[in-house]
């Protein structure tokens, strides 16, 4: 179990970071997702034990540790990784020499891990022969080159195209198959952060927040939709209709910014029509409004202040929610 | 414009005849340069990597005094360095003063802040995600300074053939404690100031190619040795 307890990091006497406890439990995957800035790399830097916290202790196995020793059990993986000097090989065997494997192991290891990560072309490259998706994908098989007890990844995919996302994705879920692999992710993509979904955890402004993101929701996709891909869903006392070819256990997010809010329901395109009571009006960022509201389930919507005040919202007054079936992500 | 071309022609034909004198005065001046440099370097680069990369108390002022003494006068390193080592002084029963090893003492004292300096600013230099991979990798403190010295290798590799050519082209200290003896301690600018005086217009110009040469011998030994490296 890796932990922060306690922790209050600054910079330049600044609060980045005011975390009374998070934790990685042994073999889980976390995800943390936030906005840009809200302090997700830095939170990963300590738990990695790259970074000390100005105040609080980073825990593993519930011993508070720093330095080289401990740091042995836990990689991590930044967002706009960089390859040490020398061939692709090079860096893959870099953490194994530095653990003193023997050369056979190192080299069944290296070879292993390029295998599962499609990078064994790349093994006689240098760094400045490689696009920024490669050097990310490098970077993940150099840290799962070492096995470390817990793997630390910032915005992994964030230089990938799809493919190759879905090639590391898939390499991280067969390492979590064959051994007891504890992921924490940082993403500000909640696709991103689903796909480890065992625990997910909202960071904005250096706190870790008590709700979990909006409009997300775990469903059970039919197999067969009413007309072609579209898919209408129980949620609550609420159907939601999807556009969606996938089946079974998933889970549906609704952006609040693709929520068109209204007084009374209008005719449109949208599948989705929902009529409620506004429940909160929270001013969010300066010019926006975020609208909860109860419409069989709870909703979250944001509109320009502006609009909340054309339309008259006020906490306990009507609103209806419409969104199209396109607009529900499902992951 | 005679002058300077009589001047350069004795100065050829006393590099071309093998002089021993001058070739003498070349050879302590290349000893004392690379002992003195080899001392600065091994004591400064490793001080420059703590002051760029470890957090401690005084840091800051730490690298004030390095980059100050950047500014040291070299005559009034060799007039301190004098004090300590003159029969009357705290160091005198080590007979240093007048020898070639005092020179070495006073350059590696001038040598030393450039050193640490440089090479601060050198592995500051250097992308901090190095570190920190390597760091998250597993390398201890030895193994991860490396690694981020080969990453600041065309910076460190320059921080080098400064602290030589300083060593090389200071004349303030080298007089001082060295006293310019014929033979003994006299090197390449204390011999160029010497003839100078004296109006050996040729003898001191063909020391100072000299000079120049050997500063151009120890750049050029330094790229090939870069240019074996690559990313």
């Amino acid at each position: 179990m890796l932990e922060l307890v306690g922790v209050r990091h600054r910079y330049d006497g600044r609060v980045v970071l005011d975390i009374e406890r998070f934790a990685v439990p042994p073999g889980a995957g976390v995800a943390i997702v936030g906005p840009n800035g809200s302090g997700k790399s830095t939170l990963l830097r300590l738990l990695a034990l790259l970074e000390r916290p100005t105040e609080g202790e980073v825990r593993l196995e519930g011993v508070a540790v720093a330095g080289a020793a401990a740091r042995r059990r836990i990689t991590l993986v930044e967002q706009r990784p960089v390859l040490l000097r020398g061939t692709v090989r090079e860096n893959l065997e870099f953490g194994l020499q530095v653990r003193g494997l023997r050369r056979t192991e190192v080299n069944r290891r290296v070879e292993n891990v390029a295998a599962r990560l499609g990078i064994t072309p790349l093994l006689r490259r240098r760094r400045h022969e490689l696009s920024d998706g490669e050097v990310q994908r490098v970077a993940v098989a150099r840290a799962l080159a070492v096995e470390p007890d817990v793997l630390l990844l910032d915005e992994p995919a964030s230089s990938a195209d799809r493919a190759a996302a879905q090639t590391l994705y898939r390499a991280l879920a067969e390492e979590r198959a064959r051994r007891p692999l504890a992921v924490c992710l940082a993403s500000h993509q909640l696709e991103d952060a689903y796909r480890w979904a065992d625990d997910v955890r909202a960071l904005a402004e250096g706190r870790l927040s008590p709700v979990t993101p909006e409009n997300l929701f775990r469903v059970e996709l039919p197999a067969t939709g009413s007309g072609g891909d579209l898919k209408h869903v129980c949620v609550g006392t609420i159907e939601i209709a999807a556009t969606t070819d996938k089946t079974g256990p998933a889970i549906l997010a609704v952006p609040p910014t693709d929520i068109f809010v209204s007084r009374e329901p209008l005719a449109s395109s949208a599948r989705n029509v929902f009529t409620g009571r506004v429940t909160r009006l929270t001013h969010q960022r300066p010019g926006t409004v975020q609208v909860t509201a109860d419409v069989g389930v709870e909703l979250v919507a944001v509109v320009t202040e502006e609009a909340a005040r054309d339309l008259g919202l006020t906490p306990g007054g009507p609103v209806v929610f419409s969104f199209k079936a396109s607009a529900v992500r499902v992951f | 414009m005679d002058f300077l071309g009589e001047g350069l022609r004795r100065a050829v034909a006393l590099l071309l005849s093998g002089d021993v004198e001058v070739y003498g005065i070349a050879l302590l001046t290349l000893k004392i340069g690379l002992i003195a440099t080899v001392f600065a370097c091994g004591l400064g680069i490793p001080v420059g990597f703590v002051l760029a990369t470890r957090p401690f108390w005084g840091r800051r002022a730490a690298l004030t005094v390095v980059n100050t003494a950047l500014a040291f006068p070299t005559v009034v390193v060799g007039l301190l360095l004098y004090g300590l080592l003159s029969r009357r002084g705290p160091l005198g029963g080590v007979e240093w003063l007048y020898t070639w090893q005092a020179i070495v003492v006073g350059d590696v004292v001038l040598a030393f802040p450039i050193a640490a300096a440089l090479a601060a600013a050198a592995v500051q230099g250097v992308d901090p995600r190095i570190r920190r991979t390597a760091e998250t990798l597993g390398a201890g403190r030895w193994r991860t300074a490396w690694t981020v010295a080969r990453e600041a290798r065309f910076a460190l590799a320059a921080v080098i053939t400064t602290a030589f050519g300083h060593v090389v082209a200071e004349i303030g200290s080298a007089m001082t404690v060295g006293g310019n003896i014929r033979g003994q301690t006299r090197t390449l600018t204390t011999a160029v100031a010497l003839y100078t005086s004296q109006g050996d217009f040729g003898l001191a110009l063909a020391l100072g190619l000299i000079l120049l040469l050997l500063a151009l011998l120890v750049n050029v030994a330094l790229q090939a040795l870069q240019g074996r490296g690559h990313a």
